[in-house]
């Protein structure tokens, strides 16, 4: 709670510069007369008050940073802590509790020992906090007497207000990078570690998927086989998904676009949309608790072997009707960027409506609508939470889609909850699989892009 | 124009072919038979249509008529004679201390003798745990009910419940019967399943625990993606030199708003999990992650809402002395703003709606108290409905949907609230 | 005006009056086309020159606002009846735009478009057959024999209109209405236009849309001037350019306004 106080602290000495500040630079600029004023009152305000708050809030940043080493140091000299023991792991355990228990985060102790030392560790906290906030309140004060002192008519606040401003809106769109790269160093670092354990091909070539026995300590050759788990990724998402939302989609769009009168189309598009923004839990608990058994049933029915309560086709039906709007959308968008002249061209030849659209608009539209297919694909094998609750989770190499299959996501999932510790194979695995699903995924969208891109340009 | 009607073929090229016999019999029919495709072609895109507005409005109604009961609870109306019952407490103590005093009171062991006594052997199988809460609150509101026999209202067992709702199981049904002869049972609404967390008992649970864990995590979302975003958006639209820097930013946000939300899952469990060590399952690793996978949501909108500002207004701003500071904040955000937020109403409403990258990292513990703070284990919304959707109880399935309902709720919302303002401040400059 | 009609007339209009929602854009044309002669209309943009050309295939129809009353006929046939199936009537009256607007298909594929949907050709050869016979009345065949394949929008802006052309001749209409063909041509593929329209006179009644009065008065035999959604003044071209009757038609072609 002391940081967060003096943080508020802080922040007041900011106002107060601002308010102060600004009341100056109003009386020097009467005083000076309107013209050889080069900012507004509230700019020198503002300049004094970003003086105030940024170096103390910067140096309280690093403050956090450094003090536990700090504290740490100082309650390893304090007379309690001789008696600790030499081994690193117990010596750790031992004072990472005196530091839980002295913070408020434990309140008993499983280890006796690390009772005494919850006296010095809260002496040093408590030191090393009130160090760092006279410190932060010092500095606050100090620069911002400094900028205050700087306020002058002459002075030009503006120009380095809005430098600051101007950094600020740098640094956010440098968020965007720093993203990427951390979502590829994460991936890379852990499938690396990955990739010390289990061979690069044994893991993209490899046909058996058993990541449990490998926990079991059966060894890592060949459990970690990924192909069934790319095949059944495929399976769901690539194929049944997409001859589900590809017609459907398609025609939807055309029929909204081509045919719906415009009172129909003002509902009727909004309601495509709903289906997009449903959250795919609700699609996942659709699939698993009324679709699956609903196919199951018609399997048994009809005498298909190897049904299962958990299939694919329940998987991929369901994904391929929440990927419904977005070919449509997609779809919409490339059959609308096919110009007018080539629709009136074909009608006023004496084509109907429809041979218009089957013979010129969707030939003319076909790139725009296979990068819109591609980004459908690449969004249908990274979803995760429908093929979780319903395609199960046996690796099974089939054509079936009545049988189970599992996916790159759901074994992800699964890898990745429960009790394991980080560095195992295991665990490690699930980084792997993310890292390929980024690569397939990234390559999609820049390839689909690219056509939907050269088919705009075509058309300008 | 030759009047004869030639053959079809064999005429030599460049020469007047036979003018095309409209009227004719092949012609007509060809035509009849073109007409029925375009009426099949058209017939088959209302289908489309009409199937997937068709599984939407399915999905809706088996949601709806699942989850109306989840909102509906049976009571039983229980007789207690505590001045019979095995109760221990010292009235007395109750008006200084009652919570703990309740505690110890053995109220578990009245509610079992009164059931009991009241429907046979079995009778406190009827009830559900939550009985005892319901007792305590009666002790509390008029303490003097210990010196006599009343009757409390208390939710009925899980059994119960799914027995008189729809079909339980051949004893439940009859128990049913028993208790309906006895004019014991009664339906009413559940508050409990707003106000409590999550059980193991589907009769007690509740989802303010997940609605807490979901504002929460929202709430930090929404504080770093948004200025973030709109930032991004102000600077890539208005002051990015056109660069390689600039082409990389783009690209990465491009990018970003195309990876599989689990991949941020995984950024989240190996930077701010592991490498970071800031606390498992709470909202605030939960809000971080969402809102790297909201940003370029954001981004995306505030681009394309910035870009719709005519350059007339920034040109008019420069010309009267504004810096371009000013002009940005002055006159192309306020006119921005509309569409900004549509986006970001919409980039939010999808990651209140998401579930995988919070299964990364932890948020699907079994979280029984609501969070306290943003750095309280918790779980959200979506995650809860996941983690009902796989207990086995039947009772949890009419939960399941109740939150799924108060969830869509939510998100309706946020999707109106997104297309009213569209519609209202569409500007055509 | 009804001296002009005669035997040979192959479509009429009588009192038309074009609507877009509330708005008339055309306000009682009656007007005739016959076959041996190409028919030019002038006048300023705007005028509902190129409005009425639409009516006389029903491309407004596909204008969900617009709405026509009047007759047009054509072989005395009423185009707006319930008899008349706009399939066929667009069959037997073709189009050319003002933008080339070849399909993204092949050289080949684009005249035998026509022919496909509408079933005139018996079998491959036929069809290649339509497709040189087309090309060469087109003008254009020598050009592009030898790369059939090549995609439409690969050719100049002046072969793409001769292709559209030849598009529209391979279904062997009776009528060809031209929007303003060359105005988005070069003078060179302009005159080539020209010299094709000459060419297809005769077989063909052709209808041409332009606001170059130069080209008015070189392709066509009747001229007439429409201004402000007005018919002013038709008859023989030589008539409207030397002897105009009406002030405002005088004025127009004088260059007092354009």
């Amino acid at each position: 709670m002391t940081g967060m106080m003096i943080v508020m602290i802080i922040v007041a000495l900011a106002l107060i510069g601002w308010i102060v500040a600004r009341a100056r630079a109003t009386r020097l600029g009467i005083e000076a007369g309107r013209l050889a004023t080069n900012s507004r009152p509230s700019q020198h305000g503002w300049y004094v008050a970003l003086w105030t708050a940024l170096p103390a809030l910067a140096f309280l940043a690093v403050w956090a940073n450094v003090m536990p080493s700090l504290v740490l140091d100082s309650v390893l000299t304090s007379p309690a802590a001789q008696s600790l023991p030499a081994d690193d792991f117990s010596r750790g355990a031992i004072l990472s509790e005196a530091g839980a228990i002295a913070s408020g985060a434990q309140t008993a102790a499983f280890n006796p020992q690390s009772m005494s030392l919850v006296e010095p560790y809260r002496a040093a906290y408590g030191r090393y906090s009130t160090i760092g906030a006279v410190l932060a309140a010092i500095l606050a004060f100090a620069c911002g007497a400094y900028a205050f002192s700087r306020v002058r008519p002459s002075f030009t606040a503006r120009n380095r207000v809005e430098r600051v401003v101007m950094w600020t809106l740098l640094l956010a769109s440098l968020i965007a990078i720093i993203t990427t790269a951390g979502i590829v160093a994460s991936l890379l670092f852990e499938s690396l570690r990955f990739f010390s354990m289990v061979n690069p091909l044994d893991f993209l070539l490899g046909l058996k998927w058993s990541p449990q026995s490998a926990a079991m300590g059966y060894g890592n050759e060949d459990a970690f086989g990924a192909v069934p788990l790319f095949w059944g990724t495929i399976f769901i998402g690539a194929i049944i998904a997409m001859i589900v939302a590809i017609p459907l989609g398609l025609m939807s769009a055309i029929y909204l676009t081509q045919y719906a009168k415009p009172r129909t189309r003002k509902w009727m598009k909004p309601m495509l949309e709903v289906l997009a923004g449903v959250p795919t839990v609700v699609y996942g608990y659709f699939a698993a608790l009324t679709v699956a058994p609903a196919l199951r049933n018609l399997a048994a029915g009809i005498g298909i072997p190897g049904a299962s309560s958990e299939s694919a086709l329940a998987a991929g039906l369901v994904m391929g009707v929440m990927i419904i709007p977005f070919v449509s959308s997609m779809a919409d968008d490339s059959i609308a960027a096919v110009p007018q002249s080539m629709r009136d061209g074909s009608l006023a030849m004496g084509a109907t409506t429809s041979e218009t659209i089957r013979r010129v608009l969707i030939p003319a539209a076909l790139p725009g609508v296979v990068g819109g297919v591609l980004l459908a694909v690449s969004r249908a094998i990274g979803e995760t939470m429908i093929v979780v609750m319903a395609a199960g989770l046996a690796a099974n190499m089939t054509l079936n889609p009545f049988a189970s299959v599992t996916t790159v996501t759901t074994q992800m999932v699964q890898l990745l909850t429960g009790d394991q510790e980080f560095d195992s194979a295991k665990t490690l695995a699930a980084f792997a699989l993310g890292l390929v699903l980024f690569i397939v995924t990234l390559l999609l969208n820049i390839v689909a892009l690219r056509v939907v891109k050269k088919y705009r340009e075509a058309y300008e | 124009m030759s009047e004869a009607v030639l053959p079809m073929s064999a005429t030599p090229v460049a020469t007047s072919r036979a003018p095309t016999d409209w009227n004719g019999e092949a012609m007509r029919r060809r035509i009849a038979l073109r007409y029925a495709a375009e009426r099949r072609f058209r017939l088959l895109g209302l289908c489309a249509v009409l199937i997937s507005a068709g599984f939407l409005a399915f999905l809706l109604i088996s949601m709806g008529a699942n989850g109306a009961r989840g909102f509906m609870s049976t009571q039983i109306k229980l007789p207690v004679d505590f001045p019979r019952s095995p109760i221990m407490i010292d009235p007395a103590m109750l008006s200084t201390n009652p919570d703990q005093v309740l505690a110890n009171a053995n109220l578990p062991q009245v509610i079992e003798s009164s059931a009991q006594a009241a429907f046979g052997k079995d009778g406190d199988d009827y009830i559900s745990s939550g009985a005892v809460a319901a007792l305590r609150k009666a002790i509390i509101a008029d303490p003097g009910i210990l010196t006599r026999k009343v009757t409390i209202t208390v939710p009925a067992s899980a059994g119960i419940d799914l027995a008189a709702k729809s079909d339980g199981s051949e004893a439940d049904e009859a128990a049913v019967v028993k208790l309906e002869q006895a004019r014991a049972l009664s339906t009413g609404f559940n508050g409990g399943f707003l106000t409590s967390s999550d059980g193991t008992d589907p009769t007690v649970v509740g989802i303010w625990g997940a609605l807490k864990g979901s504002l929460l995590t929202m709430a930090i979302t929404l504080a770093l993606s948004f200025p973030i975003g709109v930032f991004a958006a102000l600077y890539l639209e208005e002051y990015a030199p056109r660069n390689r820097w600039t082409d990389i930013i783009e690209v990465s946000i491009n990018n970003l708003a195309a990876v599989p939300s689990i991949i941020f899952g995984l950024l989240g469990l190996a930077i701010f999990l592991n490498m970071m060590h800031l606390p498992r399952s709470a909202p605030l690793v939960g809000g971080m992650t969402l809102a790297l996978m909201t940003m370029p949501v954001i981004v995306i909108a505030g681009r394309n809402a910035i870009k719709a500002v005519p350059p007339s207004i920034r040109d008019a701003a420069l010309g009267i002395g504004a810096s371009p500071i000013q002009v940005v904040f002055h006159h192309v955000l306020p006119l921005a703003l509309p569409g900004i937020l549509t986006g970001t109403i919409i980039g939010m409403a999808r990651a209140l709606g998401e579930t995988a990258p919070l299964l990364m990292i932890g948020m699907r513990a079994f979280v029984a108290s609501p969070p306290g703070g943003i750095t309280d284990p918790a779980t959200v919304l979506p995650v809860q409905i996941f983690l009902w959707s796989d207990e086995v109880g039947k009772g949890f399935i009419e939960k399941t949907s109740a939150a799924i309902i108060v969830l869509l709720i939510f998100l309706l919302t946020m999707n109106s609230i997104a297309i009213y303002l569209r519609n209202k401040f569409e500007k055509k400059w | 005006m009804a001296d002009t009609a005669t035997t040979t007339n192959k479509m009429t209009a009588r009192g038309v009056n074009v609507f877009y929602g509330e708005k008339q854009a055309i306000q009682n044309v009656s007007i005739d086309v016959d076959l041996e002669n190409v028919t030019a209309f002038i006048g300023p943009s705007g005028c509902g020159k190129s409005t009425f050309l639409r009516t006389l295939n029903r491309m407004n129809d596909t204008v969900a606002s617009a709405r026509v009353e009047g007759r047009i006929t054509l072989d005395g046939e009423d185009i707006y009846g319930s008899a008349m199936d706009v399939v066929q009537l667009r069959a037997r009256v073709g189009m050319v735009f003002q933008k080339p607007n070849p399909f993204p298909k092949s050289i080949y594929e684009n005249i035998a478009y026509g022919p496909r949907i509408h079933g005139l050709a018996s079998g491959k050869a036929d069809l290649d057959q339509i497709v040189e016979k087309s090309l060469r009345r087109a003008g254009l065949w020598e050009e592009v024999k030898d790369r059939l394949n090549d995609s439409g929008t690969a050719l100049s802006g002046g072969q793409q209109q001769r292709l559209c052309i030849g598009r529209a001749i391979a279904v062997e209409p009776e009528v060809i209405l031209m929007d303003e063909p060359c105005s988005a041509l070069d003078p060179i593929a302009t005159a080539k236009i020209e010299e094709l329209i000459l060419e297809l006179r005769g077989n063909y009644a052709i209808v041409i849309v332009t606001h170059n009065m130069q080209q008015a008065a070189r392709v066509s035999q009747r001229t007439a001037f429409f201004h402000l959604g007005r018919l002013v003044e038709q008859g023989p071209t030589t008539e409207i350019f030397t002897n105009p009757r009406k002030e405002r038609t005088k004025d127009y072609i004088t260059g007092r306004y354009g």
